[in-house]
């Protein structure tokens, strides 16, 4: 445990990509949008008393995946020449992305909750909020954006491995098999005529039942980097 | 003394590359042991293997009893200084806080004290450094580490001569007020030649020679004087070359001369020196040299 | 390390570092009874592996020209000197006389010549009064 904290102090050394970029993007991302509908609201165009959702809230999560792929690229071979093993520098560094997840899934559901009290900041704009996505109760916001952020932090991370141990071409085939695997599950559905179960099954689903199977997912991306850092060599 | 570092037919394999191949060897500790070798024989990827970051295609790395990549109680009493070590974007100071906080050891008057003999900017990204700055980095952390286990890879790149003296220094300050097992890869054999009391030469992948460093400084000698002279002198004795130009020649024996040798050589009017260090190991390895291991017991 | 008359340049590390002492004994530098200096402080003059030293000084402790107190360190034996002293003698006629006469005969040297050498030599090392006592 005490390694897996050293290894999280390591990646905060680097302050900017952890703590104050994936904020700094999307606050830049609001102030933009903001901008527009201001001018939008200023025209006396308006929005008609309807909601308008921008859906540009992915940024932070876009920016979370980038610092994902930092990690096992750029930061990963001095962090294994300071005496630990890979397993605990890939752990250690699962753990700092997920710990920021969850706060910074509590950041999003706060500020998502700001704005439904100031009806979209007073332009009825809906930056935090997202349908479906991004919806519903406060704790169930900040499970969707913490489940959100911390697959794309996994994804990256295991795309960083892959490239480091496997070089470019590595990279291609390990796209290039994710797409297989996905079409070939779309080819088995057609053929299965199983798009109604499929329809049927993300229909019925609710929200959190859809986080569920995203946290499995990230568990098996996990895994998935874990077999891959084991013999990685720096 | 403890069986520190031992290989047991470690070999590594890049493609249809083999960069280390079929080596064996045993290091005790407390000691300072030289790894050399030309550029491309395997040292670097040797020291790689020792610290865990490389993985053996074939064979055993024992490091302190125990797979040096394997577990965290074992990764962090080596330390490895690498030419080439990639740090991420931050500063100086950022690496070294982040050394301190891996090595339970670490000694931070130390880390101090180096980087003020070394004038390092602790408030500069790294990736600006020069390149003799990186290097001072590199042996700011691996001696402040204090580590059971400490290995340097060709440690003085872009130091110059000042600087490489304050290395040595350092390193011999260090290393008797605490002593631990030290492998030191150069090519500048001679400057640390006194330091070293075991030479471990790999050549293309082997090891070609595991001896003791007092038996290797001097085990040489050039013979140089009238050609006739110097053919009676080396007359039954191992010679690794032989020169001629006009009347005088010059050979290098494998011996070291005694007293007696030295009277008959200037009765012979011949004059006698001993190979250094960097001499007899560049014999070791030159090209045409037939992969045979020499291991001298200590 | 340099050159000197007698130091034998071909001879291992801690040969030399034992040589080096056991000259500096001889010659009166490091007295009888006297500290010796330690391991660590040789290696750290002579810029060598402690270990080095360490066997340099284990020369002269089982030549009985150094002794080990505990708790105290390294120093002089009592009588290390005149050991050395005697020792050098013995091996002045071979080191010294018989080079210098070998050399006096190959340049065509008769003994007058080189016994009145030895004379001028004598009289500005040793001083007058000293080269007229035989």
């Amino acid at each position: 445990m005490r390694t897996w904290l050293s290894v999280a102090r390591y990646h905060l050394l680097q302050r900017l990509n952890y703590l104050v970029l994936p904020w700094a993007v999307l606050a830049f991302a609001f102030a933009v949008n903001l901008a527009i509908f201001a001018s939008l609201h200023a025209s006396g165009a308006g929005t008609g008393g309807s909601r308008y959702y921008t859906g540009s809230v992915a940024t932070i999560f876009i920016f979370w995946f980038i610092a994902g792929l930092l990690t096992t690229t750029r930061s990963l071979p001095f962090g294994l020449a300071l005496g630990v093993t890979r397993r605990t520098y890939y752990l250690g560094s699962v753990g700092l992305g997920t710990a920021l997840a969850v706060a910074y899934g509590l950041g999003l559901t706060l500020l998502q909750v700001i704005e439904r009290a100031s009806s979209g900041w007073g332009l009825n704009m809906h930056f935090f909020r997202v349908p479906y996505i991004l919806d519903g109760p406060w704790y169930l916001t900040w499970l969707s954006a913490f489940v959100g952020l911390a697959l794309l932090y996994c994804y990256a991370m295991w795309f960083g491995l892959v490239y480091r141990r496997w070089d470019l071409l590595g990279l291609l085939s390990f796209i290039a098999v994710q797409v297989v695997v996905i079409g070939a599950g779309a080819l088995a559905a057609t053929w299965s005529h199983g798009w109604h179960s499929i329809d049927h099954f993300f229909t019925t689903i609710s929200a959190a039942g859809l986080t569920g199977v995203l946290a499995g997912i990230t568990a098996a991306l996990v895994v998935g980097g874990l077999s891959t850092v084991r013999r990685l060599t720096v | 003394m403890t069986q520190t570092i031992s290989c047991h037919g470690v070999a590594r394999r890049y493609g249809s590359h083999l960069a280390v191949d079929q080596v064996s060897f045993e290091v005790h500790g407390p000691s300072v042991t030289g790894l050399l070798g030309r550029n491309g024989a395997g040292k670097t990827t040797l020291l790689r293997l020792l610290a865990g970051q490389e993985l053996p295609s074939a064979g055993q790395v024992r490091v302190l009893g125990g797979d040096p990549a394997g577990a965290d109680a074992l990764a962090r009493q080596i330390v490895l200084v690498r030419e080439d070590q990639a740090f991420p974007d931050f500063k100086v100071g950022d690496a070294l806080r982040a050394a301190g906080w891996s090595y339970p050891r670490w000694d931070h008057k130390l880390a101090d004290a180096l980087v003020s003999d070394f004038d390092l900017p602790s408030s500069r990204q790294v990736k600006k450094l020069s390149r003799g700055m990186r290097s001072a980095l590199g042996i700011v952390i691996g001696l402040a580490a204090q580590a059971p286990v400490t290995l340097f890879d060709e440690p003085y790149a872009g130091l110059d001569a000042t600087a490489r003296r304050l290395f040595y220094d350092r390193l011999l300050a260090d290393y008797t007020e605490h002593p631990r097992t030290v492998v030191v890869s150069t090519h500048l054999i001679d400057e640390i030649a006194d330091l070293l009391e075991r030479v471990l030469v790999i050549d293309r992948g082997h090891i070609a020679l595991d001896a003791p460093a007092d038996g290797l400084r001097g085990s040489a000698t050039a013979v140089s004087g009238p050609a006739p002279a110097v053919a009676v002198f080396v007359s039954g004795r191992t010679t690794w070359e032989h020169r001629t130009v006009g009347p005088l020649a010059s050979a290098t024996v494998a011996d070291m001369l005694d007293a007696t040798d030295q009277a008959r050589a200037r009765q012979l009017h011949l004059s006698v020196a001993p190979l250094s260090l960097q001499e007899v190991l560049v014999h070791a390895t030159r090209p045409d040299r037939a992969h045979q291991a020499e291991r001298v017991g200590s | 390390m340099p050159e000197e008359p007698g130091l034998d340049d071909n001879a291992p590390l801690f040969a030399q570092v034992a040589q080096r002492l056991s000259e500096q004994v001889a010659e009166g530098q490091l007295a009888e009874g006297g500290r010796a200096p330690s391991a660590n402080e040789l290696a750290a003059f002579h810029r060598i592996n402690p270990a080095t030293a360490a066997k340099g000084l284990n020369v002269l402790i089982d030549e009985g020209l150094l002794e080990k107190r505990r708790g105290l360190g390294m120093f002089v034996a009592p009588g290390a000197r005149k050991r050395l002293l005697d020792a050098r003698r013995e091996q002045f006629a071979a080191r010294y006389v018989a080079p210098m006469v070998a050399e006096a005969g190959r340049l065509g040297m008769d003994l007058d010549e080189v016994v009145l050498l030895v004379r001028r030599s004598a009289d500005v090392a040793l001083g007058p009064r000293a080269s007229r006592k035989t």
